[in-house]
């Protein structure tokens, strides 16, 4: 009885002097949750795109004096298994880097930020819906996305040209595809490279057969329609020959063969077009997944900022995650090319910095035919799998109903 | 007063050994400890733990994969120490004490060892890759396109052992030209006098002269290779399929990529198993084939 009214009498008392300070702070003086010192772990790829990101935090502090956000940066590769030790240790940095494939994995361990969304009005139409769709786990939103983007073909114009071929347009169907990638195979140069990563695969057998790896919450890669599509996918290498034999490890194998013009197309999404171009001394052009029987179909992925569960000042987390998700640091983001703006109103500043003839076309049609990859708990197994033993389908080691038994069976 | 100064000098003796104990117990023991502990448990790295017994290692045992993982693992000691040992001494036999510039040999020979692993497999995958230079070479100069070295599942781990050992016999390398230079002159040259050949003189004097050096050699190289990481997870990540996984990678996966910490401490446990039962049986055996009466 006594410890009841006592606990009654300490949470009144908490809830006053919490209001008396919230009333302080409507004044000119910054409430107490605006106050903060902030960590973000974030993946990045060296100093300079340490530096390019720590602006973006600064935006931060620009907007809200009392707040300063520091970036600490991790290699992509080590970023995952640090963020997990990280989380799991309840020692994680407020904001955290989240990628919509793998966000499921960690959703446990993020704070659902549609009460904050609302609080601090950050409104959901203003982004691109697959995308935030992407970054929900069950049901709540769980980051802020900085980019966002559908799976697109890159393909080399030059050598589209040199081959006497037009450019794809949006709605060019897989027969014309295979077609160009047949006319654009050479003694020394291949009409596409492809690998087995799951963004490339999904995507390429969502337009050609309308098959999703996820059905209800559960892998569903032995569905006869995704077997049926992975099929046409492999082929490219197996009996088509329009693609090059593909090592085991190649997450920089598809990037180097299309940059250095040994194969004339790509399945790639729009956050690497710029360094793409960069890296590339021919014309680059996107174009829309090919149409299958139903269409051209493609999935969307892009990454954001969440908040950790541990996190003691969410209020002030969340507001840094407005202010670096808002449009000028995107269109800051857009112009360096380092994300394609999940915010369409920015949008602009990304197409005049690609200067890609058609670019707004392409996306404007695959994004609208698009749908996000809302994942599974076990997606970053099901995708490592599905990346080491693709490899034995595309180089014919192995059919491709074999290797997809094996990933659903293990993966399961 | 002799009790005394025993006393005294254990004391002395905690001293000197505490802080390597201390080291000893909270890096190694400890971990080692605690993860026969996890390896007990289902123990996600969010979420609940519930003790599950054996029932990791039983998972284990009835996985394909990590079978498979072992035997690759395995495929990899028998393939990589002999190879290693025989080049290593082979060479530093060849570099015996009497060639021009066996210095600058040395040198050459430890340069892959000293250069960090990570840089040398990205080298060796731009050799190996579909389109690299042994591809293209091959294709200019037999018109053929040359094996998908780390594309498929018959060349992968030659591919892996290749690169290994050029990485690392220059350790063992050294350690046998060391103890060579240890082989008395005068005993060589003796035995040369009453008339014994030279595979001779190496069979019978250098040969058992440097056994200590070859049984070190062999169980740290035994000892290391079981540990093999980087290697393939440069070249290849363990693929294709899982061709190329080793041990270590699997315990990484487990641990690291899927985070389920319960399943990867089990399997480094059988690892730990493996490696303690392989040592020990190098130290039984010794005693039939090392020297160490100079």
């Amino acid at each position: 009885m006594t410890l009841s009214i006592r606990r009654m009498l300490v949470s009144t008392l908490t809830a006053v002097s919490l209001t008396a300070v919230a009333a302080c702070g409507g004044g000119s003086e910054p409430a107490a949750s605006d106050k903060a010192d902030l960590t973000w772990q974030f993946w990045v790829s060296g100093t300079e795109d340490q530096t390019a990101w720590q602006k973006v935090a600064d935006h931060a502090h620009t907007d809200h004096p009392g707040i300063t956000v520091k970036l600490q940066g991790t290699s992509w590769d080590s970023y995952w298994s640090k963020i997990g030790t990280l989380l799991a240790s309840g020692k994680a940095p407020c904001i955290i880097g989240m990628q919509s494939l793998r966000l499921t994995s960690y959703g446990n361990a993020m704070l659902p930020l549609d009460d904050l969304m609302a609080k601090y009005g950050v409104k959901a139409e203003d982004f691109d819906k697959p995308i935030l769709d992407g970054l929900k786990s069950d049901g709540k939103q769980v980051a802020i996305p900085y980019d966002s983007g559908p799976m697109v073909v890159f393909y080399n114009r030059t050598l589209f040209k040199q081959a006497g071929l037009a450019d794809p347009k949006p709605g060019w169907t897989m027969d014309e595809f295979r077609a160009a990638a047949k006319k654009l195979t050479t003694n020394n140069r291949y009409g596409i490279v492809v690998t087995p990563g799951d963004l490339g695969v999904t995507s390429f057998v969502l337009s050609a057969t309308g098959a999703e790896p996820i059905k209800d919450g559960k892998l569903a890669l032995t569905e006869p329609g995704f077997v049926q599509g992975f099929q046409q996918f492999t082929d490219l290498v197996r009996t088509d020959k329009v693609a090059p034999q593909v090592p085991a490890e190649n997450t920089e194998f598809q990037s180097t063969q299309f940059t250095s013009g040994k194969a004339a197309m790509m399945i790639d999404g729009p956050w690497s077009v710029l360094s793409t171009k960069s890296q590339s001394k021919f014309d680059l052009g996107i174009a829309p997944i090919p149409a299958g029987p139903g269409g051209s179909k493609t999935f969307t992925a892009g990454s954001g900022f969440g908040i950790s569960r541990s996190c003691k000042t969410p209020d002030a987390a969340f507001q840094a995650i407005a202010s670096m998700t808002a449009d000028q640091p995107l269109k800051e983001l857009a112009t360096a090319g380092r994300a394609y703006p999940s915010r369409p109103k920015v949008h602009d500043a990304w197409y005049q910095a690609a200067d890609i003839q058609g670019a707004r076309e392409t996306l404007d049609f695959a994004s609208a035919n698009s749908i996000p990859l809302v994942t599974t708990k076990n997606w970053v197994k099901a995708s490592d799998l599905l990346n080491r033993f693709g490899v034995q389908a595309l180089n014919g080691e192995q059919t491709a109903e074999q290797v997809l038994k094996t990933v659903q069976d293990q993966a399961g | 007063m002799a009790a005394a100064l025993g006393r005294a000098e254990a004391r002395r003796a905690w001293v000197f050994v505490g802080p390597s104990l201390a080291g000893l117990a909270i890096f190694t023991l400890f971990p080692t400890a605690m993860a026969l502990g996890i390896s007990l448990f289902d123990w996600p790295v969010f979420g609940e733990r519930t003790f599950r017994g054996l029932g990791n290692y039983a998972e284990l045992l009835n996985d394909p994969i990590f079978r498979r993982v072992i035997l690759n693992t395995c495929l990899f000691v028998v393939l990589y120490v002999p190879l290693n040992v025989v080049i290593s001494l082979g060479l530093a036999v060849w570099l015996g004490p009497h060639i021009m510039g066996r210095q600058a040999f040395r040198v050459l020979f430890f340069i892959p060892v000293m250069t960090p692993m990570v840089a040398n497999a990205m080298v060796w995958r731009l050799l190996f890759q579909p389109g690299g230079l042994l591809d293209t070479s091959s294709q200019s100069l037999f018109g053929v396109h040359a094996p998908n070295f780390l594309g498929s599942t018959a060349w992968a781990m030659p591919a892996i052992v290749a690169m290994s050992v050029w990485q690392g016999f220059g350790y063992n390398f050294l350690v046998f030209s060391a103890a060579l230079d240890q082989v008395p002159h005068s005993q060589l040259e003796s035995a040369q006098i009453d008339g014994a050949s030279t595979f001779a003189r190496f069979r019978y004097i250098t040969l058992p002269m440097i056994t200590p050096s070859i049984f070190f050699a062999t169980t740290m190289t035994l000892i290391t290779s079981f540990q093999v990481f980087a290697q393939p997870f440069i070249l290849t990540q363990g693929g294709p399929g899982v061709a190329t996984q080793t041990l270590v990678m699997y315990i990484y996966d487990q641990g690291w990529q899927f985070l389920n910490m319960g399943l990867a401490s089990a399997a480094g446990w059988v690892l730990f198993v493996i490696i303690m039962g392989i040592t020990a049986i190098q130290f039984l055996g010794q005693k039939k084939w090392v020297h160490y009466d100079a």
